[in-house]
């Protein structure tokens, strides 16, 4: 009895951990009774620039990430930002970059005239050496096209 | 989730056959049905690549300020996107402008700046509130015309004046009222 309570213990116990691997690494908390988290500035911004600077970071990683940073209510300091652009790279993936630029853009709300022009003067760098376009390059911050009405 | 787990498997050791059957049951027609739904919707986007979690896990595409980055690409794969994809893969400075644009346009629909675009809706339902209202006065007008009977007698102006001469007669609210703004010394108005 007691080694078929143990053959399932270890499975369950295989399980949980196998589970654990795939999650972005999870800051130092210790155990919160409350939802509100006890993270710094300065730890989130090291966590999501680790989780873009990973080597084999997939696109669907990305994009996960990037959803969840953008729905935060912050704006992403530069260097998220500029680990995020060079993950794209990593990935082959120039529209990605492009629309995390004007995610960020749009996060920075009533005071883009102050925070994006900081974003863009500290994130240029890498945009020459990656070869980047802003979305104001493209053309993309006025709109082009219209979108055909579902009802004509 | 490991304690959970052990709980659970106490839990259906202790029940009895019976409902152990049915429970497996039910778990093997949740997860068809899970994959049927799943499969479902992963049928409508043909040819297109899933890229992500999107804002809610199924892959569907949608243009949203909150969830920037959809699950699958807007556009389908077809060559002349294979062909800009071979490029992407090398060095984005040697990519023209035209082609960077395409890169953007098959991965999503709108910009931000389109998503955000003003629609010009306030003036439609500015307009349409204005005329129901209009529409609502000349129902009253209609009304007045020939639905009202006409206004009593007595509130034409020399009944009126007769009836304020009685006010004033009986002594009606003489202390803060009408006639408290009575001389009757004078016989007119203080």
């Amino acid at each position: 009895m007691f080694r078929s309570a143990l053959t399932r213990v270890s499975h369950v116990a295989r399980s949980s951990m196998l589970d654990t691997s795939a999650r972005v690494p999870a800051a130092t908390v210790s155990r919160n009774m409350s939802k509100h988290s006890t993270e710094t500035d300065a730890e989130l911004d090291a966590r999501y620039e680790a989780y873009f600077s990973r080597p084999d970071i997939d696109g669907w990683e990305i994009r996960k990430a990037m959803n969840d940073l953008c729905g935060m209510d912050l704006v992403p300091e530069p260097k998220i930002v500029i680990a995020a652009l060079k993950a794209c790279r990593r990935n082959n993936d120039f529209a990605l970059a492009v629309r995390f630029l004007e995610a960020v853009k749009e996060k920075c709300g009533g005071r883009v005239k102050e925070i994006y022009p900081y974003i863009l003067q500290e994130i240029n760098p890498t945009l020459q050496e990656l070869g980047i376009n802003t979305p104001e390059e493209l053309g993309y911050d006025k709109p082009e096209l219209a979108l055909a009405s579902v009802y004509e | 989730m490991f304690k959970n787990n052990v709980k659970l498997h106490h839990i259906i050791m202790a029940l009895n056959m019976v409902t152990r059957r049915a429970l497996a049951l039910t778990l093997q027609q949740l997860s068809r049905q899970q994959t049927a739904a799943a499969a479902s919707t992963l049928s409508k986007i043909g040819n297109r690549e899933v890229v992500g979690f999107g804002f809610n896990g199924s892959p569907a595409y949608v243009d949203r300020v909150d969830f920037p980055m959809p699950a699958v690409r807007f556009r389908e794969d077809t060559p002349d996107v294979q062909v800009l994809r071979e490029k992407e893969m090398g060095d984005w400075k040697k990519l023209t402008l035209e082609e960077k644009k395409a890169l953007y346009r098959a991965s999503f629909c709108q910009t931000f700046a389109e998503m955000t675009a003003p629609s010009g809706e306030w003036k439609s339902v500015l307009g349409v509130t204005l005329i129901l209202s209009s529409l609502a006065v000349w129902i009253y007008l209609w009304m007045k015309v020939f639905v009202y009977s006409p206004l009593p007698e007595t509130l034409k102006p020399e009944y009126q004046e007769a009836q304020l001469k009685r006010m004033i007669d009986l002594r009606a609210n003489p202390v803060e009222g009408t006639s408290s703004q009575w001389d009757y010394s004078k016989g007119d108005w203080k």
